[in-house]
């Protein structure tokens, strides 16, 4: 090396003669001349209104349906659920609703609460993935993250622990297809598959048991709110119960914002009617109506949407492209007619 | 280098005048940093409020939304800081791809399924990123706020360029050719300090220093000080005209 050759002299510690110490790497060096600014200005502007177009074109095919079942023709249950003396008392309302078009392809049905912070901190915190995970320690043992929410009044455990999983929605729905001709069908959903693998497979387990999943759950007590346990949370599927529960693991996934919409099934298309999609014409939805949501002002409605490959209903991205790509116009029209009258001939730049 | 330093001495007026560090200075970052929150936040938000992923599943939950504004903010700030980079060398390179590499391989490691089978409580967004970054709402939403605080950025800078440019836009070097050159990463020379020392404008008004006598190009040029013992060597001998 160049220092051991030079020893120890006046210039013993000068740095080594290479490019990289010496700051002489090659280099680009972009600037902001005129025509490279000019030109990427007109070309996103191009872009974005490209894309804004096709974004609206695909957005416009999709459809989306909100019924609002708060009040209106459920109001007895409204009233109902005001006093929580009720609470045990089942309640069941219908509710109205026309599609005007068909909607074709597949069909999403989503539960939608308004004004219901699932964003909120400590609410967010009152949870625990450990025994949602399924360890048998933490089964017994609840995080104190839960509380007040993790252990009974007689002193047992509560699973599955806090104030998200203790708030579970628990309304369910049956739609109806009013046939012109012929009786009133009830449209067959998926009601698996509506949550995502990830979750389903690896964020929620079951807690490991040689004989029931009852057994499992022994020495555990259900949340104050719910009106079954855990581990019969779905009579008809065996698969579906414990904290492997599709609807429980949609709700425990909670939303960024008060306003939000849940999945609650996908349309089952074997049935000769429903093939194609849903149908145009008159439906019902018969609900039992089991969450109360006055102590909130919130409100509960049912969306029904069809989407595409850019997703759900959203006009907000085809729009913002729109305007941008105009306003990206604009300021390069602008700025074209600045340098072609001021900076052109470089006299600004004279010194 | 400290030649062409010496050929454009306008270079030390900004830190002289304290155009870069002033309370002007500071209201307009603050100006700027405001209208990048509120890009950064409300376009995500009104992109995914009410919508859902490509198979119906959830977007709009609180771990897709955190990791969607994240992502549009690292990106914008990548894009913002490739703008600010007038020497790209290697290095530079190395270290604005790789930033944006290493932010998206932590995600994923902070989210795959490993991390959270040893610390389920700790590691709570698995398959977040998994989900989410595979929709192209997402990916749009993340282009449009990237174009949204950076293009004004680049107006600005251009209209000040053409109708009001500072020394340091007219102290340009030539637009590089195509070669590699061998060029230092600064245009300010290593005497930048010196700057703000009491200085040398006695000396200068004195004429004292100059070897011969040559008449000043324009009035507002001023010629770099030195000191009176320092004998420089070859073309930097005193002020010439023709800015060699």
């Amino acid at each position: 090396m160049a220092k051991n050759q030079v020893g120890a002299g006046p210039f013993a510690r000068r740095p080594d003669n290479s490019a990289f110490k010496q700051q002489r790497l090659p280099a680009w060096s972009p600037s902001l001349t005129p025509h490279t600014v000019l030109s990427v200005f007109y070309g996103l502007s191009l872009i974005c209104v490209l894309l804004g177009i096709w974004l609206l074109i695909t957005v416009q095919n999709t459809y989306q349906l909100k019924v609002d079942y708060t009040n209106g023709s459920c109001k007895k249950c409204f009233e109902m659920r005001k006093y929580p003396a009720n609470a045990t008392k089942n309640c069941i309302c219908t509710a109205n609703f026309k599609v005007p078009k068909a909607f074709l392809g597949d069909v999403f049905f989503y539960y939608g609460l308004i004004n219901f912070h699932q964003n909120l901190r400590r609410y967010m915190d009152s949870r625990d993935d450990a025994q949602l995970v399924g360890r048998k320690k933490s089964l017994k043992f609840p995080s104190t993250y839960c509380k007040p929410f993790a252990y009974d009044e007689n002193g047992l455990p509560i699973a599955p622990c806090g104030a998200v999983a203790n708030s579970k929605f628990n309304d369910s729905f049956r739609l109806v297809y009013h046939q012109l001709d012929g009786p009133a069908v009830t449209v067959p959903l998926h009601r698996r598959g509506i949550t995502w693998y990830t979750d389903k497979n690896i964020k929620f387990h079951n807690p490991p048991t040689n004989t029931t999943l009852q057994e499992a759950f022994q020495g555990t007590a259900q949340p104050l709110y719910w009106q079954r346990p855990v581990y019969d949370l779905d009579p008809e599927d065996p698969n579906n119960n414990g904290f492997i529960n599709d609807d429980l693991i949609v709700w425990m996934r909670e939303a960024a914002f008060p306003n939000f919409k849940k999945l609650y099934g996908i349309l089952n298309r074997a049935h000769a009617l429903f093939s194609h999609g849903l149908p145009a014409g008159n439906y019902s939805i018969i609900i039992t109506y089991n969450f109360p949501v006055q102590y909130f002002q919130g409100k509960k409605e049912v969306v029904v949407s069809t989407v595409t490959w850019f997703g759900g209903q959203n006009y907000f991205l085809p729009i913002a492209y729109l305007v941008s790509s105009g306003m990206t116009f604009i300021a390069a029209i602008v700025l074209t007619v600045i340098h072609v009258k001021v900076g052109r001939d470089g006299k600004n730049m004279e010194e | 280098n400290d030649c062409y330093s010496q050929s454009y001495p306008q270079l030390y007026e900004p830190g002289q005048r304290s155009l870069y560090f002033s309370k002007g200075a500071f209201i307009k970052c603050a100006l700027h940093s405001c209208y990048s929150s509120l890009v950064l936040f409300f376009v995500p938000y009104a992109a995914v409020r009410d919508s859902v992923s490509t198979d119906g599943h959830d977007i709009a939950d609180h771990q897709s939304f955190a990791l969607l504004t994240q992502t549009c903010l690292t990106v914008t700030v990548c894009v913002q800081l490739g703008l600010d980079l007038s020497y790209w060398t290697a290095v530079n390179h190395l270290f604005v791809w790789g930033s944006l590499g290493m932010y998206f391989l932590v995600t994923f490691t902070m989210q795959s399924d490993g991390l959270h089978r040893l610390y389920a409580s700790s590691f709570p967004f698995v398959g977040t990123a998994h989900n989410s970054l595979d929709q192209v709402t997402v990916w749009l939403t993340v282009l449009l706020t990237a174009v949204l605080c950076v293009l004004p950025v680049v107006v600005h800078r251009f209209l000040f360029m053409q109708l009001n440019p500072t020394i340091n836009d007219k102290a340009q070097p030539p637009p590089p050719r195509r070669r590699a050159r061998i060029r230092r990463s600064s245009t300010r020379c290593s005497g930048y300090a010196f700057s703000y020392a009491y200085g040398y404008g006695d000396l200068v008004t004195s004429k004292r220093f100059l070897r011969r006598p040559v008449p000043l190009r324009s009035a507002g040029s001023t010629p770099a000080g030195r000191s009176a013992a320092f004998r420089p060597a070859g073309r930097s001998a005193g002020y010439s005209p023709s800015g060699q």
